[in-house]
């Protein structure tokens, strides 16, 4: 399972890049896409919302599976991932790349520093059966 | 690790069961109850998944209503279905993705209950790359579309027993055009077993799949009072 060291975490799955411009950048981890399967579909926050730390922004969809993403931390959506309307797959091929979903200005970018890191993400996802 | 299974016999109205797993998501999201698997058989429905699409309902809504079909929009994901009277639905209400996860995953794990289930019957399941659910030669035998919220699972699978097939002709199972539906009644005719009977294999195999110990309760029978609570208005 791939847990890049340099990203933060939350329970829900989601990881989060602090960029040096002051913008978190947002995904789903390698372990929730590989839970949901195939994604058929997502459904991109709105840019220019405001949103609160831990409430629903996102819904992504696979064949089987429909699952919330949520904030990590409260702030402004400025960005979506478009390309992911036409290439939902982005998100299983790359999750931690050009799979991202969404780019928010955090009110607070010291709360992402209070999210998980990549050994205390990694320590909650369950050991995979190989 | 434990976890706790209900057993409800009276036919439920979907959004019933809707109201019924919100209340069991909310109190599994506070550990006050141990995730928690609801059996039930539903009145007729056919039932949309997460965005609504409608091109999978062949017949208009008022068709549905002259024979008796509610139309709901379920918060799933996949596509169209049908539940009715005939068909065991259960709804595991599982915490996945901390430790405890099911590392196979969670789609996997439901269509190898069903599998199981299926085998106990003297019915040869299977599954098709690409396509959930479980599927037999004579067409798809069980369905499954869940949300996840939180990372506590909603929704789930529905496994048809004798339930009546003509309520999957008003629709286009699953958005798959061609491909058939079928039952353990229309594979075995009268060497069918009942729900309740299929209830327990299903139960029995989601236990040992999903490594739960689970403690059956009936509705209606006496209930750890969380339970009764969550369930009462139901």
């Amino acid at each position: 399972m791939n847990v890049p060291t340099e990203l933060r975490y939350t329970k829900t799955h989601e990881w989060v890049r602090l960029e040096k411009n002051g913008v978190a950048t947002i995904g789903i981890t390698d372990f929730a896409q590989e839970q949901l399967g195939d994604l058929t579909y997502i459904e991109l926050p709105g840019v220019g919302d405001n949103v609160e730390a831990q409430s629903e922004v996102a819904v992504v969809e696979s064949v089987k599976a429909a699952a919330d993403i949520y904030a990590p931390v409260a702030g402004a959506i400025i960005e979506v991932n478009k390309k992911l309307e036409e290439q939902p797959e982005l998100v299983n091929s790359d999750p931690f790349g050009d799979g991202w979903i969404f780019k928010l200005r955090p009110d607070d970018a010291s709360e992402i520093d209070m999210l998980l890191d990549a050994d205390s993400y990694e320590d909650m996802i369950p050991e995979a059966e190989e | 690790m434990k976890a706790w299974a209900v057993f409800r016999d009276a036919l439920l109205p979907y959004a019933t069961g809707v109201a019924l797993q919100e209340r069991l998501h909310a109190a599994r999201l506070a550990d006050s109850i141990p995730d928690t698997v609801l059996f039930v058989e539903h009145a007729p429905v056919v039932t949309l998944g997460q965005r609504g699409r409608d091109d999978g309902v062949r017949v208009p809504p008022q068709q549905l209503h002259a024979q008796g079909v509610e139309l709901a929009r379920a918060s799933r994901g996949g596509n169209v279905t049908f539940h009715g009277p005939g068909q065991c639905v259960m709804y595991p209400i599982l915490r996945l993705g901390a430790h405890e996860a099911d590392a196979h995953g969670y789609l996997f794990n439901l269509e190898e209950v069903a599998l199981r289930t299926a085998a106990d019957f003297g019915v040869t399941a299977f599954r098709r790359a690409g396509m959930n659910g479980a599927w037999t030669a004579d067409g798809k035998i069980a369905a499954i579309g869940f949300r996840l919220k939180r990372w506590v699972t909603l929704h789930g699978m529905s496994f048809n027993v004798n339930v009546d097939l003509a309520g999957f002709d008003l629709i286009v199972p699953c958005g798959l055009a061609g491909e058939r539906v079928s039952s353990l009644a229309r594979l075995l005719g009268a060497q069918s077993p009942d729900t309740a009977q299929v209830r327990a294999r299903l139960a029995h195999h989601f236990a040992e799949v999903c490594g739960r110990e689970l403690e059956v309760f009936r509705a209606g029978a006496p209930l750890p009072a969380e339970l009764a609570a969550l369930l009462g208005a139901g």
